[in-house]
């Protein structure tokens, strides 16, 4: 039985090896001739500013989130409605369920203010982060 | 055999009360205009209750695998679920008690609260892998939220976000184990491959899996050293959230922890009530001694606690400790004490965390300090909770004696001295921590001799508290059969 993990090991130790040996090369034939432009971080080409540990509204991650579940959504309706004739009536309670319990999480979304962008924009103190 | 999925919806009915129960709180949320309203802790009331009635009303019979093998339902699975919507039921109340929930949106927190429970629910039965890692995250996620629940205090963010990060660990390392079971066995099916394994012979591959999922349920039930997070999110989460966490998910822990591991690793002798090894796997072994490590680590640190809140949350670390005793025996005997023990240590930890909900409204506070007095201030909370410590510390004739009793007996029937004798020093070390607090109550004077007002509902649920741990001290038989039938029904 262990043998069959032979492939996992060639694996672990091939990645390895292509990792020192990329680095060990390169530090080999490279010429090293650092200066302060070369060490800066590159960012697009452009001189960098500020700090990269900015903070961001955290409605970016609500709206993902929010996306997130009616992607699945979609995604599970699609092959429901390619084999939808054969599974018949039992078929369509079933998604109904489905649906009806994403539809109060929309309701819930929606008393939250979750969906309106410009008005949370307007009186959260995060604006500044988020520019 | 495997029900299917129609044939199973009417074996999932406790279930399908929670649910029903949480949607309806989302749509009550969205109609009410006031968040704050307690209409939403009294619906939870009624939706858990209704979970307890049908989840204990139908008898399991022999047990039977539901839903092509996913979930079981059996009276392994109907104990649990019985024993955690219980708990829930108390921490709801406790929860429309508490001033740190007062004022903030309600329908959300008994959402979170009762999402918990239907994972605790799944995972007390769960007979798949998918679907046991499935229930584990649902028990998890909503845990982060209901411990980051007093949005914008410090130590409530903190708590949070420790859990999450453990939590992320913990999960990750044990499906890493599943993983390798998976790769080992080619089944999600725990059952497949518990057989598969037994007539392999990859010792070292599941050696490694075993103590990586072992990780996961550790995490679960707070066993050193998986407990680090259990102290900080303890002491940050809401109060009743806390007791909550210190018995629902870790009973649900324990049951998935039990119905796993004998699954997997060992296999019934018919007939004996005991169980044999199935792998080379010395798995007893490794949790005797997590077990011996759990309850020293907890009741030594317990000791130099001043936070009530602290000093209780390593006080369940030792009894997780304590319960683990009678995972080792590999006996029947050994699950039942287990079983048991839950039952008691549920009304003991719950009621000393409400008789906390109740002093720190008054005082706001949860240090020792806070409880000096109490004797004089609030006398019939004072010796509740004195009740509830003494069974805690296993004196008799309260009822953590007896749960004590039944795991010490299995402990030495099956000749496991050692673990035995770390047990009862342990025992020692914990009448000191607990007697503390009873000491500052009682024998130290308060800085603030105005009483402490316990309003009648409050004191109606004390008493329904303290009166489970004065009987099963003196009459515990009935409760000791249930478990028996509960071991003895565990169908795989």
């Amino acid at each position: 039985m262990l043998v069959e993990y032979a492939t996992v090991l060639v694996f672990i130790v091939l990645g390895a090896v292509t990792v020192a040996l990329m680095l060990g090369l390169q530090r080999w034939f490279a010429p090293s001739a650092p200066s302060a432009v070369k060490l800066s971080t590159y960012e697009c080409g452009e001189v960098p500013y500020g700090s990269s540990w900015v903070q961001f509204n955290i409605r970016f991650y609500v709206v993902a989130l929010i996306f997130i579940i009616f992607d699945v959504e979609v995604a599970l309706l699609y092959p429901w409605a390619v084999v939808f004739q054969r599974l018949g009536f039992l078929a369509f309670i079933e998604a109904f369920i489905f649906i009806v319990i994403l539809l109060a999480g929309l309701a819930y979304l929606w008393k939250e203010g979750d969906l309106e962008w410009v008005r949370t924009l307007q009186d959260t103190p995060a604006k500044k982060g988020a520019k | 055999m495997f029900l299917g999925n129609l044939a199973s919806l009417r074996y999932f009915l406790p279930e399908f009360a929670v649910t029903a129960t949480i949607l309806l709180l989302v749509v009550l949320h969205v109609v009410t205009k006031s968040p704050r309203s307690t209409a939403s802790g009294f619906l939870s009331l009624l939706g858990v209750g209704a979970a307890i009635f049908l989840a204990g009303v139908a008898p399991a019979g022999a047990g039977r695998s539901i839903f092509e093998g996913m979930v079981a339902h059996d009276g392994f699975a109907v104990f649990f679920k019985v024993l955690t919507a219980l708990a829930t039921l108390v921490v709801i109340f406790m929860s429309m008690d508490s001033r740190d929930l007062a004022g903030r949106s309600q329908a959300e927190y008994y959402i979170f609260l009762l999402s918990t429970l239907l994972g605790m629910f799944l995972l007390s039965s769960a007979t798949d892998i998918v679907m046991l890692y499935l229930a584990l995250e649902l028990v998890s996620i909503p845990s982060y939220l209901l411990a980051g629940y007093l949005k914008g205090q410090e130590r409530s963010t903190e708590a949070a976000m420790k859990y999450v990060v453990y939590g992320a660990t913990a999960s990750g390392v044990m499906i890493y184990g599943f993983s390798i079971l998976f790769g080992l066995t080619g089944s999600t099916q725990v059952a497949e491959i518990g057989r598969s394994l037994a007539a392999g012979k990859a010792t070292l591959p599941m050696l490694l899996a075993s103590v990586m999922v072992a990780v996961g349920f550790g995490y679960k039930i707070a066993a050193v050293p998986f407990h680090m997070w259990s102290p900080d999110v303890y002491e940050g989460a809401p109060t009743p959230a806390t007791a909550f966490f210190s018995v629902g998910p870790k009973a649900a822990g324990f049951a998935v922890l039990v119905r796993f591991y004998y699954t997997v690793f060992a296999a019934a002798d018919p007939g004996t009530g005991l169980w044999r090894l199935t792998s080379a796997v010395d798995w007893p072994f490794l949790f005797a001694a997590l077990s011996a490590l759990t309850m020293t680590v907890g009741n030594l640190v317990a000791v130099k606690q001043s936070n009530v809140k602290r000093l209780l949350a390593y006080s369940s670390i030792a009894h997780a400790g304590y319960m683990l005793m009678g995972f080792v025996l590999l006996s029947s005997a050994g699950i039942e004490a287990i079983l048991f023990y839950l039952v008691v240590y549920l009304f003991m930890n719950l009621g000393a965390f409400y008789v906390v909900v109740l002093v720190s409204n008054a005082t706001r506070g949860e240090e020792i300090s806070d409880f000096t007095g109490l004797g004089s201030r609030a006398p019939f909370a004072a010796v509740a909770l004195s009740i509830f410590l003494f069974a805690l510390t296993g004196i008799p004739p309260f009822s953590g004696f007896i749960g004590k009793v039944y795991l010490f007996a299995e402990v030495i029937h099956r000749g496991v001295y050692w673990l035995a004798v770390v047990a009862a020093l342990n025992s020692v070390v914990s009448l000191y921590y607990y007697t503390r607090i009873v000491r500052a109550m009682f024998f130290e004077e308060p800085k603030d001799a105005s009483a402490i007002p316990v309003p009648a509902v409050s004191g109606a649920l004390l008493v329904l508290l303290v009166a489970p741990t004065l009987i099963l001290g003196v009459y515990w038989e009935p409760v000791a059969r249930i478990a028996a039938d509960s071991v003895r029904m565990l169908a795989f």
